[in-house]
C-alpha cells in the first residue's frame, strides 16, 4: 500500500499526480503485481479531494493496464513499467553532460541553464498530456 | 418539534419555575402563619370585632408589599425575557439558518415555540397566582374591596402573562434585536394594561345606579376661586366598584357645578367662606352649621352611584383574561404572518 | 431528477440594491460544485434563496425540483450549513444531536455518533464553547446525518485555520465518497475549493460570471502569448475573456474548444485559479474592448 500526497504549487492536475505517483511507486519497487492501492475512500480522507478526482486517475491506470479494479476487493496491481534500460540512461547522460559543457563554454550562467531546462522540461510534459 | 422546542426553553422554565416554588414555598410558610393569626384574632371574635380585624390587618406588611409587586411585574417579565428573546435571540446569533433547514416547515416551527413556551407562562402565571390570591384569602375577605386587586388576583394575571408573552414574540419578530424589542415589549404592555383598565373595562358591563340619599355617607366641601364644589363619598354597596358618583336633582338631572354652587352660597352662607388670604384650607365650619348644610342639600339633591356590584367580579376575571388572551392570540397570528411571510 | 439547483431569471432586491441579478444556472446533481465570487457577489444570497430562508424577488430557483419552503419533503432533502456554522451554544454536543433526530425523519443516528466520536466531541460540551473547527465540523455532521440528497455550504472553511481547513474538507470529502449526494459549496476563495470541487460556478456582482465543469473549463481556456496585436484579428470561435498588452506584447485569455493553430501564440494552459481570476475582473472592469471600434458599438 502507498500513500499519496500533493504538491499545490507544481501546477500539475492532481489526478495526474495520483497518476504519476504510481508510476513512481512502480519504477522504484515500491509496489508490485498484486498490491492493493489505497481505496477512493480513503484517499479522498486523507488528502481532502473530490472523490471522482481519485477515480479518473485510477481510470487512467487501468486504461495503461497497470492497475484493475476488482468490484468489492479494491483496485490491484497488476502490470509492471518496463525498467529503463541503463544502457540508455549512459548514453543519454554522456549527451547532457556534452551539451551542458558547450553552454557554458557558450557563456551560459548555471542558472540560465536550469531555466532553459525547466522550460523545455514543462513544454514535452505538456506535450505529453495533449496526447494524454 | 414539541420536543424540541422543550429542549430549548426547558431551562428558562425550569429556572422560573425553581423561583416561583422559592416564593411559593415563602409564601406557604407565612401564609400559614398568617392563618392562624387570622384564627386566634378574628375567627372567634364575638365582640370588637372591628378592632381584632385592623389588628389582623397590619400584620404582613412586607409580604404584602412583595407579592404585590410580584403578581405586578412578572406578567411583564414574561414578555421581556420569554417573548422578545423567543426570535431575536434565533436573529441575532443566526440560527435561524439552522432551525428554518430542518425537515420542519418555519409555520409549524413558530406554532410549536408559541405554543410549549406559551403553555408555560401560563401554567406558571397560574401557579403564582394562585398562590397569592391564597396568601391574601383572609386579607381580601376582611379588606372588603375585591376591585382594587382585581389585576392583581385569580386568573387575570394569566391573561396578563400570556399577552406579555405573545407581545414580546411579535416585537422580536420585527425588531429581530434583543434589547430594543424587550424595551419596545415593555412599553407596549403597559401601554396595554393602561388602555384595557381606563378605557375598555368601564364599559365592558353597564354599571348599576343607586339613588342614596346626601345624609348618608360622607361629605365634604372644596372652594376654589368663590366655586363651592360638593364632594361626596362612600355611597356604594360594600366590596362593589364605583364607577361614579353624581349629584342629580329631584327631577333627575344632573346639576352643573354653577348650579351646586349657587345654591350652596344661597343656602349656606356659612360654609361658602373661602380661606383667608395665604391660607389653603379655610376655618372648620361650626358642626352644626355643616349639618343644617346638609339636610339643606338633601332636600334639593340626591346622590346617584353608578357601579359595578360584587357579585360581577367573575365576569370581569374572565372578560379581563380573555381580552388578553384575544389579543394574544392577535399578537400570535401577527408575529406567524411576519415570520412565514416575510423574509429578511 | 437530475438538475441539482436551477435558478432562472433569479433576482434579489434589498431595497434599491440587487444582490442578485438576472442569475440563470442549472447545476446538475451529483456533481462537486464551487460557488466562487468575492465578498457580496451574492453567493449567500443565492444559497439562501435556493433554501427557501428567503424568498426572490424576481425569477424562479427549484432545489432538486422542489419550490423551496414547499413542505417538510422538501426540506428533508437537503443538508444545509449556513455561514459561521450556527449552532445554539447553550445547547450540548448531545443535545444537538436529539434536536437532529427529533426534527428530520430520515435522521441517521449511527452516522451522527460515530461521526462525533469520530470527531472526538465531548457530548456533554456546549457547543457554545467549541473551537472554530468543531462547530462547524458538529454543523456539517448535522446537515449530514438528515441524509440529504444535496448538501448546500456557504463559506464553510472561510474561518477555520489551515488544519482545521483541511480537516472539515476531508469530512466533507470523504461522505461525499461513501454517500451518493452532491455538494454546492460556496467560498470567496477559489483555493479553498480547487481540491474539492469538479464544477464551478463563478458569482460575480450578483450574476454568473461563468460556470461549468471544471475539466472541459480548463480544457477550453489558454493562455496566448505572442507580439503585440489587435485581439479583433483571433478566430471568431475564439472569445477573448482577458487581454493585457506591453509595448511588444500581448497576453490573452481566450476560450475556445478548438485547437489553437496561430504558431504566432505561445500556448499555455491556465490554472482553475486564473480563470476565475479573469473571470471576476472581467465581471468588474465590463468585458474586453476588443477594439476602440467595437467599443463604441457596446
Amino acid at each position: 500500500m502507498i500513500e499519496f500526497h500533493l504538491d499545490a504549487s507544481s501546477g500539475v492536475p492532481t489526478y495526474l499526480q495520483l497518476v504519476q505517483q504510481v508510476h513512481q511507486a512502480l519504477q522504484i519497487g515500491l509496489l508490485e503485481p498484486g498490491d492493493r492501492l489505497p481505496t477512493a475512500q480513503q484517499v479522498v480522507a486523507s488528502l481532502a479531494i473530490n472523490p471522482n478526482t481519485v477515480l479518473k486517475a485510477y481510470r487512467d491506470l487501468e486504461r495503461a493496464g497497470l492497475v484493475r479494479a476488482r468490484p468489492g476487493l479494491g483496485t490491484f496491481v497488476v502490470g509492471r513499467l518496463s525498467r529503463t534500460d541503463p544502457e540508455a540512461q549512459a548514453k543519454f547522460r554522456t549527451s547532457m553532460t556534452a551539451w551542458l559543457r558547450s553552454a557554458r563554454d557558450a557563456g551560459l550562467t548555471a542558472q540560465d541553464i536550469e531555466a532553459i531546462y525547466r522550460t523545455a522540461f514543462r513544454d514535452s510534459l505538456a506535450e505529453g498530456e495533449g496526447v494524454a | 418539534m414539541i420536543r424540541f422546542a422543550w429542549l430549548q426553553s426547558r431551562t428558562q422554565t425550569l429556572v422560573t419555575a425553581a423561583l416561583l416554588t422559592a416564593l411559593a414555598v415563602t409564601a406557604t410558610i407565612t401564609g400559614v402563619h398568617f392563618s392562624n393569626l387570622y384564627h386566634s384574632l378574628v375567627g372567634h371574635c364575638q365582640t370588637g370585632c372591628d378592632l381584632a380585624t385592623s389588628d389582623f390587618l397590619s400584620h404582613g406588611h412586607f409580604m404584602q408589599r412583595m407579592l404585590d409587586l410580584v403578581a405586578q411585574v412578572v406578567p411583564a417579565l414574561f414578555g421581556i425575557f420569554w417573548g422578545a428573546p423567543l426570535l431575536t435571540r434565533e436573529f441575532e446569533t443566526g440560527t435561524y439558518r439552522l432551525a428554518w433547514t430542518q425537515s420542519v416547515t418555519r409555520s409549524r416551527w413558530l406554532v410549536t415555540k408559541l405554543a410549549v413556551v406559551g403553555t408555560a407562562t401560563a401554567v406558571l402565571a397560574g401557579a403564582l397566582t394562585l398562590t397569592i390570591t391564597w396568601w391574601y384569602r383572609q386579607f381580601d375577605v376582611l379588606d372588603s374591596n375585591q376591585y382594587a386587586v382585581f389585576e392583581r388576583r385569580d386568573i387575570a394575571p394569566i391573561g396578563y402573562a400570556v399577552f406579555a408573552f405573545a407581545l414580546g414574540t411579535l416585537v422580536g419578530a420585527l425588531v429581530r434585536r434583543t434589547l430594543p424589542a424587550m424595551a419596545a415589549t415593555l412599553v407596549g404592555f403597559v401601554f396595554a394594561r393602561v388602555a384595557v383598565q381606563l378605557w375598555v373595562r368601564p364599559h365592558l358591563i353597564a354599571p348599576l345606579h343607586k339613588a342614596t340619599s346626601l345624609l348618608v355617607g360622607g361629605m365634604g366641601f372644596e372652594i376654589s376661586d368663590g366655586t363651592v364644589h360638593v364632594i361626596t363619598k362612600g355611597a356604594a354597596p360594600a366590596n362593589s366598584w364605583e364607577v361614579s358618583s353624581n349629584l342629580a336633582t329631584s327631577s333627575g338631572l344632573t346639576p352643573t357645578t354653577a348650579q351646586v354652587s349657587a345654591y350652596v352660597h344661597q343656602y349656606c352662607p356659612a360654609i361658602a367662606v373661602p380661606p383667608a388670604a395665604g391660607q389653603s384650607v379655610g376655618k372648620a365650619p361650626d358642626p352644626s352649621a355643616f349639618q343644617a348644610c346638609q339636610s339643606q342639600l338633601a332636600r334639593a339633591f340626591h346622590l346617584v352611584v353608578s357601579y359595578q356590584p360584587a357579585s360581577r367580579y367573575w365576569t370581569f376575571q374572565w372578560l379581563e383574561t380573555g381580552i388578553f388572551v384575544a389579543l394574544a392570540l392577535l399578537a400570535a397570528v401577527g408575529c406567524y404572518w411576519v415570520v412565514t411571510r416575510r423574509t429578511a | 431528477m437530475t438538475v441539482a439547483l436551477e435558478a432562472n431569471g433569479l433576482g434579489k432586491r434589498y431595497g434599491r440594491r440587487w444582490a442578485l441579478r438576472d442569475c440563470s444556472l442549472s447545476i446538475p446533481q451529483g456533481r462537486v460544485v464551487g460557488l466562487v465570487g468575492p465578498n457580496g457577489a451574492g453567493k449567500t444570497t443565492l444559497l439562501h434563496l435556493a433554501v427557501g430562508l428567503q424568498t426572490p424577488t424576481a425569477g424562479t430557483v427549484s432545489l432538486l425540483g422542489d419550490r423551496p419552503g414547499s413542505g417538510p419533503a422538501a426540506l428533508a432533502r437537503f443538508g444545509f450549513l449556513a455561514q459561521d456554522a450556527p449552532t445554539y451554544s447553550r445547547l450540548k454536543v448531545r443535545e444537538h444531536l436529539t434536536m437532529g433526530a427529533y426534527l428530520n425523519p430520515a435522521w441517521d443516528t449511527a452516522f451522527a455518533s460515530a461521526r462525533t466520536e469520530e470527531l472526538r466531541l465531548d457530548p456533554g460540551q456546549r457547543a457554545g464553547t467549541l473551537s472554530g473547527g468543531q462547530r462547524a465540523q458538529l454543523a456539517l455532521t448535522l446537515a449530514v446525518a438528515k441524509r440529504p440528497e444535496l448538501l448546500l455550504l456557504d463559506e464553510p472553511v472561510a474561518s477555520l485555520d489551515p488544519l482545521a481547513r483541511r480537516e472539515f474538507l476531508q469530512t466533507l470529502m470523504e461522505v461525499v465518497a461513501s454517500r451518493s449526494i452532491s455538494v454546492v459549496l460556496s467560498s470567496h476563495l477559489i483555493a479553498d475549493l480547487e481540491r474539492v470541487c469538479d464544477y464551478l460556478v463563478v458569482l460575480v456582482a450578483g450574476t454568473v460570471a461563468v460556470a461549468g465543469d471544471v475539466d472541459s473549463l480548463l480544457a477550453s481556456h489558454h493562455r496566448l502569448v505572442g507580439r503585440r496585436r489587435d485581439p479583433l484579428t483571433l478566430p471568431s470561435d475564439q472569445s477573448v475573456i482577458e487581454a493585457s498588452h506591453v509595448d511588444k506584447q500581448t497576453t490573452l485569455m481566450v476560450r475556445t474548444d478548438a485547437p489553437i493553430l496561430d504558431p504566432g501564440w505561445t500556448v499555455t494552459p491556465v490554472t482553475l485559479e486564473d480563470l476565475v481570476l479573469a473571470y471576476m475582473r472581467r465581471a468588474r472592469d465590463g468585458a474586453v474592448e476588443l477594439s476602440t471600434g467595437l467599443a463604441a458599438v457596446q
